[in-house]
């Protein structure tokens, strides 16, 4: 699993956005929403190499945030000038609230095209960039708020371990949400999605990538993936409630979501 | 996943046996939300613990903090059966505490999801544990609603054994009805500002049946605590008379800015008045027409004879 990863870090975007014909900036998009993050929460977000979930998440607490000022500016009419000042002072060092990313990769390379992809785009404040692995995560207990992993609990060789450090490293109350490919249930658009997968896609990631390989790997861990509710089942095993499942595009991926009570 | 089914049978307790000690894994730390989850299940039981020097599960109040479980895995005598009812039943009563707690932030936040999770901070748990709930605060509006509607009955319970002891006067129905409508009013009060945003959640299609059979609900309990006992077209008219007397002081409600709400208030009494009236003028009207219709009769047979 290393190897394909290191392999395809560099192009892994662009790859992305080809296969996927772009959709899963959205299926991305829904996941932090589904999320809908308060400014003040600590995020970590697994096998998230390049920062894909990272960048969005710290979007979203930025206007949250944003909003909570004007919202707090607009009840406080009456405060004389200088305490509005002090306010601004406040709140201008604070644009993210407190809230923190910390981005975990097994993997080198995709951690360093994160970073490069992070300084680029001109996130500073709020990210963290940890080497580790999703079976053994090298955070202590109750730290986090919301675990994320997005497309890459197919690539953990013991799910079951990973789900157990999720809830290990989660706070009372915190949420796991993983963003994954899944079983699709309609007849028709399975075979539609298999004639895409095993015909198009590796194509694809020689062309672009120049490594059929990797991607024909990709796709059949895709189909070794346990399905929706075989899933939610582990999850509730690693002993979180309420666990759910909401499918995209009928079930091509899914998001399963717990809570650690 | 044994692991995983030894601890949920943990959270169960069987009737009669004798100790279940609650086990967690790992089992190094008292996890708070974990043991309030216990203890709120243990609420449910109906047999106390028996023997468990380690743990305190009397009389839990909300900010107790119980002592460090015992380490490691205990036998416990539970099947896997029923387990998942026992856990939904806890789940239930935590997010009702959430939702409880919430409510204290709705002044500053509004229905809101924000304000959810200042409630779920304050209990310990994660700003997380609001994505349980919708994201706009519909169940904190509802849970809200039912709380009032709970505090009327219970109210309206007091003041009827009140009267059945003999220690109050039986209030003639109009008094009875202003006094109720006010009474649950007054309890919008603290939260009045916010109050028209959680109005127009209410409303939502979403949310329509579940306020709906709350309203109708609350409106049952007024009258039966007034006393009414028809069984015909009656129980209808005045269970719309009453609704439509309540949403419209409501609305008045939202925008009266007298002090102490006079202005309502006085409504209120206007509208239970107009509504006693039109019953009098209604039965007026039919003894008035049996009259004009017996007068005709008379005359008829006059005529005839």
């Amino acid at each position: 699993v290393y190897q394909v990863f290191e392999n395809v870090a560099k192009k892994y975007d662009v790859m992305n956005d080809s296969m996927t014909l772009g959709i899963h900036r959205v299926w991305k998009d829904i996941l932090v929403h589904k999320m809908n993050p308060c400014p003040g929460t600590l995020l970590l977000d697994v096998a998230g190499g390049t920062g894909d979930i990272a960048f969005r998440f710290i979007n979203y607490v930025r206007s949250v945030r944003e909003r909570q000022l004007q919202r707090k500016l607009k009840d406080h009419q009456n405060l004389s000038w200088q305490e509005i000042f002090e306010s601004y002072q406040k709140d201008k060092f604070n644009s993210l609230g407190d809230s923190q990313v910390v981005v975990c990769d097994i993997n080198r390379e995709m951690l360093k095209v994160g970073k490069q992809k992070a300084q680029h785009l001109g996130y500073s404040e709020g990210l963290s960039w940890v080497l580790g692995n999703a079976e053994e995560l090298p955070f202590d207990d109750d730290k986090f708020d919301v675990y994320t992993i997005a497309f890459g609990i197919r690539n953990v060789t013991r799910i079951d371990l990973a789900l157990q450090e999720a809830y290990r490293v989660l706070k009372p109350g915190g949420r796991f949400l993983c963003l994954e490919f899944s079983h699709v249930s309609n007849p028709l658009l399975s075979r539609l999605y298999d004639l895409y997968s095993f015909q198009v896609i590796p194509v694809l990631g020689e062309v672009i990538a120049g490594d059929w390989r990797s991607y024909q790997y990709l796709v059949e861990s895709i189909r070794q993936f346990p399905p929706q509710e075989e899933l939610k089942a582990m999850i509730e095993d690693a002993g979180f409630f309420k666990v759910d499942y909401e499918n995209l595009n009928s079930g091509i991926v899914a998001i399963h979501s717990g809570f650690k009570l | 996943a044994a692991a995983g089914g030894l601890r949920r049978a943990g959270w169960r307790l069987w009737r009669g046996r004798a100790v279940v000690r609650c086990q967690h894994c790992p089992p190094v730390r008292a996890l708070q939300a974990s043991a309030a989850l216990r203890r709120a299940s243990d609420e449910h039981k109906k047999e106390p613990l028996t023997s468990s020097s380690q743990q305190h599960f009397d009389s839990p109040p909300a900010g107790h903090q119980p002592e460090q479980e015992p380490q490691g895995p205990h036998p416990s005598y539970t099947g896997q059966g029923g387990q998942e009812s026992e856990d939904y039943e806890s789940e239930e009563q935590l997010q009702h505490r959430i939702l409880t707690a919430a409510l204290e932030f709705v002044p500053e936040h509004g229905w809101t999801a924000e304000a959810i999770a200042e409630g779920a901070k304050t209990l310990g748990l994660s700003v997380a544990a609001a994505g349980m709930f919708h994201s706009d605060g519909s169940e904190l509006i509802l849970h809200f609603v039912s709380e009032c509607n709970t505090k009327l009955s219970k109210l309206l319970e007091k003041e009827q054994k009140l009267v059945q002891l003999g220690e109050a006067e039986k209030k003639p129905i109009d008094e009875f009805l202003r006094d109720a409508v006010e009474a649950r009013l007054r309890m919008l009060i603290p939260y009045i500002e916010k109050w028209p945003q959680a109005l127009s959640i209410l409303l939502l299609p979403r949310n329509i049946p579940s306020s709906l059979s709350l309203l109708t609900s609350m409106i049952d309990d007024i009258w039966h605590y007034a006393g009414d006992q028809s069984t015909d077209f009656n129980w209808y008219t005045r269970r719309a008379v009453l609704t439509g007397i309540y949403n419209t002081t409501e609305l008045v409600m939202m925008q009266d800015s007298s002090p102490g709400f006079q202005d309502t208030w006085r409504f209120l009494g206007n509208r239970v008045a107009d509504a006693m009236a039109m019953s009098n003028t209604a039965s007026q009207v039919q003894s008035t027409g049996e009259a004009v219709v017996q007068g005709l009769m008379g005359a008829a047979v006059t005529v005839s004879n």
